[in-house]
């Protein structure tokens, strides 16, 4: 039930398009539309966590093409997230370059790295490419804060994003930067898995044996999905860097890249949706959290210690993420399938 | 500048006790790995935990060591019940990357539960073990350090004879061999999985308990966790012998590490060493120095 009745192929233009109906088309101008006015409505505080939210789902599109579309687990994301943000952050203070410099290299930077540590996987994968992936996390954080040039444990403060002089400091503008650029990654992320490479990735994932008898170049590609990965990672982190304006260490913790995992299997792994999904589940979970429930437990619960409810989020995530393994393993994604097919055959479902 | 032999006796007996406490903590890995083929990344939080239910058992309840330390061993066995009943259980025969990240949520679950009920940032255990120090030669030993190798060392005698000559060691060993062979014969494979999970918290916890004796009891004992899969890695992921081999030489590459390189490189050396050896061995022999070399095929 992936489209609705009544509509056929006549080539294979046709057969390939994303949007397919007059339907689709209204839909994606009326989100777009939607996304782009979003500052008239919404105050800076929410503007703030939409702009994390965008930075987030950067990343996590990343994320599920190496992990969802080409199989190769990565619990070092937030590592790499923070090469990218300190890239851009050492190029646009020390050497004082324009900030699009500073997002392309952030990038690269963090492809390359991530190629440097994908150099297992050519060998080894499932939990022997978890644990190295893991190992190049703290590799790259201590390099962090012991370098000189990051300011180490005390972090570095950056300056705001700016293109020709344009200095993107309120809220709405920021807004447009991140969610511009969000929506770009998407769009690739999107078309990337439709291509020659997509299917590789896929192939890579189903069956990595197999996809080599075929004739898959298993080096080339899997060190392409780290490299695609990892770039996603790299501008997400220089997109942070200048958002947040002070970088630490601490934001970009081995906890984190637990979380990016999670976010891809809320979501769905291996689904162009799914990482949209899964960071709008866990942010604005998180903003529910730290809005009503940590309060409201502080002040009911005065027999704990103080600062206790601060375990609530972890554990809150940490239950999402096994419940999601083992109730709907497909994620969100799975759902929002569902749901779309039983909404085309309504009222007559059978 | 002479060599300094004390202070290298003194590096070579603390690189082996934390290098024992890694090796144990690394045989908790190997046990489910061996039954299961489930690869616990919550190690790091297991310990943790264990390690603060005993600081609330000995520290906060004043309990002494003889009550309280088998609480704690109880407390571990029903930790790795839960999490095998709950969690893993489940999820049999689900892709690796489902596994993998199942107990990464349980991770992020416990890492959260451990602030929600001690939210201090470290903790020192009270003593567990005579403070006298020991003199050999110029190098001055604390005598904790001896202790650890000697308890890590009864427990891997403990755990050889329990998998030689108990029948549920013998059914867990035939478990790892062939799953379907052993449900053939009888054998409730799902009870050697949650013993499995059970003995290895227990391990997990007295490698707690012991490396925060030593030092103290902070946040930093997942890493130590983490660090324990080093161990696993380079004596090889279904090896035994291999974490008891592995374990000594990780804690010795720390220690010697950590004491001679810190002044030609940063601070912190020491901790990313076993993250270093993590990623030499895999590029060189990915499945370690005893482990079993799979062949796939389509």
């Amino acid at each position: 039930m992936s489209l609705p009745c009544g509509i056929r192929n006549y080539n294979y233009a046709q057969d390939m398009a994303i949007l397919r109906t007059r339907t689709h088309w209204g839909l994606l101008i009326a989100i777009l539309v939607i996304l782009f006015t979003t500052p008239l409505y919404l105050g800076n505080y929410w503007l703030g966590v939409f702009n994390f939210i965008g930075i987030t789902l950067i990343a996590a599109t990343g994320l599920n093409i190496l992990t969802g579309y080409c199989g190769q687990l990565s619990i070092g994301h937030a590592g790499f997230i923070a090469v990218g943000a300190y890239t851009s952050a050492i190029l646009t203070t020390r050497f004082e370059m324009p900030f699009l410099v500073g997002l392309l290299c952030a990038g690269l930077m963090a492809g390359i790295i991530g190629i440097i540590f994908g150099l297992p996987s050519i060998r080894v994968k499932g939990f022997y490419l978890a644990i190295t992936t893991i190992a190049a996390q703290f590799i790259i954080m201590w390099v962090i804060n012991q370098w000189g040039w990051t300011g180490g444990q005390l972090g570095m403060t950056v300056p705001f994003a700016s293109i020709g002089g344009y200095v993107f400091r309120s809220g709405p503008s920021q807004f447009y930067l991140i969610i511009g650029i969000t929506v770009l990654c998407v769009f690739f992320a999107k078309n990337l898995v439709r291509t020659k490479v997509g299917r590789a990735f896929i192939a890579i994932r189903d069956n990595d044996l197999a996809a080599e008898v075929m004739g898959v170049n298993l080096t080339y590609y899997k060190l392409l999905a780290f490299f695609i990965g990892c770039f996603f990672a790299g501008i997400a982190g220089s997109l942070f860097a200048h958002w947040n304006i002070t970088l630490t260490p601490e934001q970009f913790s081995f906890t984190d890249s637990i979380l990016y995992v999670g976010i891809i299997i809320i979501g769905g792994l291996g689904t162009s949706v799914g990482p949209i999904f899964g960071v709008l589940f866990i942010r604005l979970l998180k903003e529910i959290l730290t809005i009503n429930v940590v309060p409201f437990l502080e002040d009911k619960l005065t027999m704990f210690p103080s600062g206790f409810a601060s375990g609530v989020t972890p554990m809150m995530f940490g239950l999402v993420i096994v419940l999601f393994l083992i109730l709907e393993p497909r994620g969100l994604a799975h759902r929002w399938n569902l749901f779309k097919a039983s909404y085309r055959l309504w009222p007559f479902s059978y | 500048m002479d060599f300094n032999w004390g202070e290298f006796l003194q590096f070579t007996i603390t690189g082996l006790s934390v290098g024992m406490v890694y090796a144990l903590i690394a045989l908790g890995f190997a046990l489910i790995w061996k039954a299961s083929s489930v690869a616990n990344l919550a190690l790091g939080q297991i310990v943790l935990i264990s390690s603060w239910f005993t600081y609330s058992m000995l520290a906060q309840a004043g309990l002494p060591a003889y009550i309280g330390l088998p609480i704690v061993a109880i407390f571990a066995l029903f930790l790795g019940w839960v999490i095998e009943r709950f969690a893993l259980r489940p999820l049999i025969a689900q892709p690796i990357l489902s596994l993998i990240a199942v107990t990464l949520g349980i991770g992020y679950f416990l890492e959260g539960l451990i602030t929600f009920i001690w939210p201090l940032s470290t903790a020192a255990l009270p003593d567990l073990f005579p403070k006298e120090v020991i003199h050999i030669g110029s190098a001055v030993i604390s005598q904790e350090y001896v202790w650890v190798i000697g308890i890590c060392l009864l427990v891997f005698l403990a755990l050889t004879m329990f998998f030689r000559y108990h029948r549920m060691g013998i059914a867990m060993r035939a478990t790892a061999d062939d799953q379907m062979a052993v449900q053939a014969c009888g054998i409730p494979v799902t009870r050697v999985f949650s013993t499995s999970w059970m003995f290895a918290c227990v391990v997990a916890a007295i490698g707690g308990v012991l490396i925060s004796s030593i030092g103290s009891i902070s946040h930093g004992l997942v890493e130590t966790g983490l660090k324990a899969f080093s161990v696993v890695i380079l004596g090889g992921l279904d090896s035994f012998i291999g974490a008891i081999v592995a374990g000594p030489i990780i804690g010795l590459a720390e220690t010697y590490g950590g004491g001679y390189l810190t002044e030609h490189l940063w601070a912190g050396v020491r901790d990313v060493i076993p993250f270093v050896i993590i990623i030499i061995v895999m590029v060189i022999k990915p499945y370690g120095l005893f482990g079993e070399e799979r062949i796939e095929r389509i």
